[in-house]
């Protein structure tokens, strides 16, 4: 089971895209809104080392973690075993 | 062998698409992603029948109006349209990232792309403070002091994206008025953030992890100044996406592909195209679903008359 996190911001058609992609296919996701809280805003831009959005951290079993910047359907697919 | 396929995923393409569908044509969609430019615009005021629709929202809309017809059309999404040629039988072959298809016809509805200034730093520090999308990254710089370059419609909406946000906006224009929708201006004019300079030709972005600032040249004194910003959204204008078919037809000096305004008929005969990619003089999403119905309707009766 992997763990996925997406950071977003209400108004950005990308994040929409990718969240209502992720409903779709029945994954659950933890979505941070960094327009509202700064603090994870600034934790997102240390970790991937800029400013774009939406951000998603999927963590896998094995214990290792990918970052995926921009809305990437295809790797999601192949990270998440999706149809 | 198909009867069309659509290549692109905007109001042009979706337009295609449906009415595809709704002739029995055997069609295959694809695009990377279905809405097109709009995804990233705050509100829509002039598609036609909505007051007011957030681009993400028409997006879903258009996603939603072509998955009525998913059992009738093959939509390959995401997938990534690479090359088109013709084939000796006059049919035309075309190769994506995951497939081949043979296809009576083409429709070539795959928009355009931002322009970029081309300077040096723009790239070093695109997500670092270089930003194509005001709407996604606006609260990134609160509190921060950002350039907008751009006096058209898409530079002045991201004048107003930033304001809630930034500390000040500074709005630089090569010319010497701004050119976009006077309503939008009027809230620039009225905003005590705002500093719009004029002919002025951005040069070059600085920065050390992330930008720290600008420089632009006076057009006229050709005086070079420098901006501290810490954000730098490029919004001047786009570029058609036609990379992939420049051998296959005419383009013009914009690289745009030439149609008749009839028929929407490129240079080869069996290509049509619609929308942005085209020279169709208005860019704009009514526009681009009109011409693209036309393209269709164009390929469906070239199909009729060579059965």
């Amino acid at each position: 089971m992997a763990n996925v996190t997406v950071y977003s911001t209400p108004s950005c058609g990308y994040c929409k895209m990718e969240k209502e992609f992720l409903a779709e296919k029945g994954v659950d996701f933890v979505e941070i809104d960094v327009a509202a809280d700064q603090e994870a805003a600034a934790q997102m831009v240390e970790k991937t080392g800029q400013m774009g959005v939406p951000v998603t951290i999927v963590a896998l079993d094995n214990g290792t973690e990918e970052i995926l910047v921009g809305f990437d359907q295809e790797r999601l697919v192949e990270l998440l075993n999706l149809a | 062998m198909y009867d069309t396929v659509i290549i692109g995923g905007g109001p042009a393409a979706v337009a295609a698409g449906v009415y595809a569908a709704r002739k029995q044509m055997k069609t295959v969609f694809v695009a990377d992603q279905i809405g097109g430019q709009s995804v990233v615009s705050d509100g829509i005021a002039n598609w036609i029948g909505d007051v007011l629709i957030p681009g993400a929202e028409l997006a879903g809309n258009l996603k939603k109006h072509l998955m009525e017809y998913k059992d009738d059309i093959t939509i390959a999404v995401p997938e990534k349209a690479q090359s088109i040629t013709r084939n000796d039988d006059d049919s035309f072959l075309i190769k994506t990232n995951k497939n081949e298809y043979h296809s009576k016809t083409v429709i070539i509805t795959t928009g355009g792309r931002h322009r970029k200034i081309g300077v040096p730093g723009e790239d070093l520090y695109n997500g670092k403070g270089v930003a194509y999308c005001a709407t996604c990254d606006a609260p990134f710089f609160r509190d921060k002091d950002v350039a907008v370059i751009g006096g058209g419609n898409s530079g002045l909406e991201s004048v107003v994206d930033l304001l809630p946000y930034a500390r000040k906006v500074y709005l630089l224009a090569r010319r010497d008025e701004l050119r976009g929708d006077p309503i939008t201006q009027k809230t620039i004019f009225d905003s005590p953030k705002v500093e719009i300079i004029y002919k002025s030709n951005t040069t070059k972005i600085i920065g050390k992890t992330m930008v720290t600032g600008l420089q632009y040249e006076n057009l006229d004194t050709k005086e070079s100044h420098d901006l501290e910003v810490q954000g730098v959204f490029v919004e001047i204008g786009s570029v058609p996406n036609s990379d992939f078919v420049q051998d296959l037809v005419t383009c013009n000096e914009r690289g745009e592909i030439v149609v008749d305004h009839r028929t929407f008929a490129t240079s080869q005969r069996g290509v049509f195209a619609a929308g942005d990619v085209t020279d169709e003089l208005y860019k704009q999403n009514n526009i681009a679903a009109g011409d693209a119905i036309k393209a269709l309707l164009s390929a469906y009766q070239y199909v009729q008359k060579a059965a």
